[in-house]
């Protein structure tokens, strides 16, 4: 019994040592950076992570850390962009990373800053129950007032708090009834890299409104609409403006000039994917499939789209599919592994099922149900967000096909909000006038009952590197962002399909 | 399929209405197909196809296709109000064809609308339209000497499809081309007249919403404000049974100095 437990402990070590080694937390100096460590950020990384490793690139060349806006304070508390905008996390991050930060720092990290580190400012913040959502799904504190700062939106509804076990939005000072009334959902941080793809604007006309799009102001033209959750910045700079108020707590207004411009030329230069498998070996093959690797995302064409069969979105995966087609050097264990990840690709691509009651896809003259593939919405070339502006309510945030537990159920942890729209408004296609959510999404922006649940898809890329998943970082792993569309959908996928999936969205 | 069209009737933010004596005694012309049901979709081994049944018999009414296609198909969990002209065309999917056709999905959720056919053998989708590119419709197409413009809406519906929207674009480019004086833009409401002899009148509102978007998107285009003029008309056209669907319209009209 001894030397079985001896045993046991000792596999347990050396897997620990091993996790260690894979994760890479003591090997590589980049993995956390602190804002105002200073260093120099090289033009290539590489960062373990679970799947193999994520590469980043540069393409201004190696970066200075110390004085750059990206990287130091900016507002009143410690944190800088790079707090929640990891390299080492696909620019994201990580609950990995945020356990981590807890434990090495007993939850001093910055991070954690009660403003919107904490699920509601008032809760005593030395607690890691107070951080909760941040812990355990990734989510930081978005709070929106509501009515919407923008007084030429006239909202189509009002919004009544069912419950909210982090009690923000029933609070006097931060809720909905506060001096500044407010509305505080849970969002997951999206990633501040390969956005070419993602300010890429489409039309003039916006095909899910049926209206024009909106202008950048900056430029004068059409904006993507594809960088935030609810689209409600349309700019770098907005959004980095943004940032510097709501999340770093800065006094100012708005970022100083040059720091503002720092930080945008910074993240238009960042590219970033999976590039090495689990065994070491590199993705970007010769020969290889082409979308791989950071280096084919600074190298990607933006703009096209690729639900097709001829220049599919992650392009074409035909020299995995044979063991004969794949490079001669890999190992037995590399060829069993890129087998499935063509097949994988190949369930994206062409896979069908009938999808359906998703508002801002079937509603937009497409018909309810089509049957499709996970592509017909994730169009884009290279990073598979929609081209056209990407909100849609997928279900992830509504009742009754949220991810979230029952309404009344006691262990909840995001709050409930129930939406009653007007008679005279147009209702949300699918769920009528009366909605509960954890997340109006869209809505809070236009102040629309079509736009309720409706998020912005984000970007395939770095996925080993990030989880949780979803807005509202509802799937821990890839393997439960997979089981979500199969059971939203009833696509009925094999084990061998959701496997193949996995290990399709692991590479990319 | 009955009890829908009822449901619909009453529920609807649309007018339904019985008519005037001397139109309960008249009805569309026979060859028309005017009605409201629950939409059903079939599978088949290519694409899917859209039907609808009233009295007894079954109207196809098109294939699934994409937000650039002519047609945009109904909704399941919607009504759908169809306005067509029978054939002779030979069944498509077990349906009879109609055309001319437009469809329109009604906006309350209806959640008895909710039927899913299998795939049948024997009946199979014909072969798909050739797709064209979204890239080609964006081109400039219209006569720089026109100066009226239709822009064709669904039933209840302020919505601007792809092509719709097209129209619009053109409207604005050609004003801006012949550096335009004025701009009226009109909105109208409308009624279809129903196969069942009855009226359905959209709602009150809705000339004018139809009118204030279309207005505001040729300002957003560029056009001064000071020479846009938007006018609604409240008072719904009257109906033929026939004809309906192009009174649910707003035109812009190009006044040059």
């Amino acid at each position: 019994m001894r030397l079985a437990l001896l045993a046991g402990l000792l596999g347990v070590l050396l897997f620990s040592r091993a996790r260690q080694d894979v994760i890479g937390q003591q090997t590589e100096p980049l993995r956390w950076i602190e804002a105002g460590a200073g260093g120099t950020l090289p033009a290539e990384m590489y960062f373990h992570n679970a799947d193999g490793k994520l590469g980043v690139l540069l393409t201004g060349g190696p970066l200075e850390m110390k004085g750059h806006a990206f990287f130091e304070p900016q507002g009143i508390n410690p944190r800088g962009c790079v707090t929640c905008h990891q390299p080492s996390n696909a620019m994201s991050v990580s609950v990995e990373a945020i356990r981590e930060r807890w434990r090495v720092t007993n939850g001093e990290d910055p991070i954690f800053a009660a403003v919107d580190g904490s699920n509601n400012p008032k809760l005593p913040q030395a607690l890691a129950s107070s951080h909760s959502l941040l812990l355990n799904r990734g989510l930081f504190r978005v709070g929106l007032p509501w009515p919407p700062a923008d007084k030429t939106v006239k909202p189509e509804f009002i919004i009544e708090v069912v419950r909210d076990p982090t009690g923000v939005n029933l609070d006097d000072t931060y809720g909905l009834k506060g001096a500044n009334p407010t509305i505080s959902v849970f969002r997951r941080p999206r990633l501040s890299a390969n956005l070419k793809y993602v300010l890429s604007p489409d039309d003039v006309f916006n095909i899910k409104t049926g209206t024009l799009m909106a202008i950048d102001p900056e430029t004068g033209k059409p904006a993507s609409m594809n960088m935030m959750a609810d689209a409600r910045h349309l700019t770098l700079r907005q959004q980095a403006n943004g940032a510097y108020r709501d999340h770093q707590e800065g006094r100012q207004g708005s970022l100083r000039r040059e720091a503002l411009e720092q930080i945008v030329a910074f993240e238009q230069q960042v590219y970033l994917a999976q590039s090495h498998d689990r065994w070491g070996g590199s993705l970007v093959e010769a020969n290889g499939p082409l979308g791989l690797g950071p280096r084919a995302l600074a190298d990607g064409k933006i703009h096209v789209l690729a639900n097709n069969n001829r220049d599919p979105v992650f392009r074409l995966f035909d020299a995995w599919k044979t063991p004969a087609t794949m490079a001669k050097e890999l190992t037995d264990a590399q060829r069993e592994f890129r087998a499935p990840v063509a097949r994988g690709n190949d369930v994206f691509m062409f896979r069908q099922f009938w999808i359906r009651d998703a508002a801002h896809i079937n509603s937009i003259g497409l018909g309810n149900p089509i049957k499709r593939t996970c592509a017909t919405c994730h169009n884009t070339q290279m990073t598979g967000q929609d081209l056209a502006p990407g909100w849609v309510d997928v279900g992830t945030v509504n009742y009754p096909t949220w991810t979230e537990l029952p309404v009344f159920s006691d262990k909840a942890e995001l709050p409930v909000f129930k939406l009653t729209c007007d008679k005279g408004a147009a209702p949300h296609p699918y769920l009528g006038r009366v909605i509960y959510t954890n997340d109006p999404g869209r809505a809070l922006i236009t102040g629309k009952c079509t736009d309720i649940g409706s998020i912005v898809m984000g970007q395939f890329r770095g996925l080993a590197a990030r989880a949780p998943y979803f807005s509202n970082g509802s799937a821990k792993n890839l393997r439960e962002l997979v089981d979500f569309y199969d059971r939203r959908f009833d696509m009925k996928l094999t084990e061998q399909e959701k496997v193949d999936l996995v290990n399709f969205l692991s590479v990319l | 399929m009955r009890k829908a069209l009822l449901v619909l009737l009453v529920s609807g933010s649309a007018l339904f209405s019985g008519g005037t004596t001397a139109q309960r005694r008249e009805m569309p012309p026979a060859h028309r197909r005017n009605f409201v049901a629950c939409p059903i979709v079939r599978d088949t081994k290519t694409l899917p196809c859209w039907l609808a049944e009233y009295e007894g018999e079954l109207y196809f009414l098109g294939l699934q296709g994409s937000s650039a296609s002519e047609f945009y198909p109904p909704q399941l969990n919607h009504e759908v109000l169809v306005e067509g002209t029978v054939t002779n065309d030979p069944r498509i999917c077990g349906g009879i064809p109609l055309k001319p056709l437009r469809i329109s999905v009604l906006p309350e959720l209806n959640r008895a609308c909710n039927t899913l056919l299998p795939a049948e053998d024997g009946l199979e989708a014909p072969a798909a339209v050739a797709r064209r590119f979204s890239e080609d419709l964006r081109k400039p197409g219209t006569d720089i000497s026109q100066r009226e413009f239709i822009i064709p809406f669904d039933f209840d519906s302020d919505y601007l499809t792809f092509h719709t929207t097209r129209i619009v674009g053109e409207a604005a480019r050609i004003a801006k081309a012949v550096n335009v004086a004025k701009i009226e833009v009109r909105g109208y409401r409308a009624t279809t007249w129903l196969s069942n002899g009855k009226q359905f009148i959209e709602t009150e509102t809705i000339a004018a919403q139809r009118a204030n978007k279309v207005g505001e998107i040729l300002v957003g285009l560029g056009l001064p404000a000071t020479a846009v003029t938007v006018i609604s008309k409240n008072e719904p056209e009257p109906c033929d049974g026939v004809t309906d669907t192009d009174k649910r319209r707003v035109t812009v009209r190009l006044f040059t100095p």
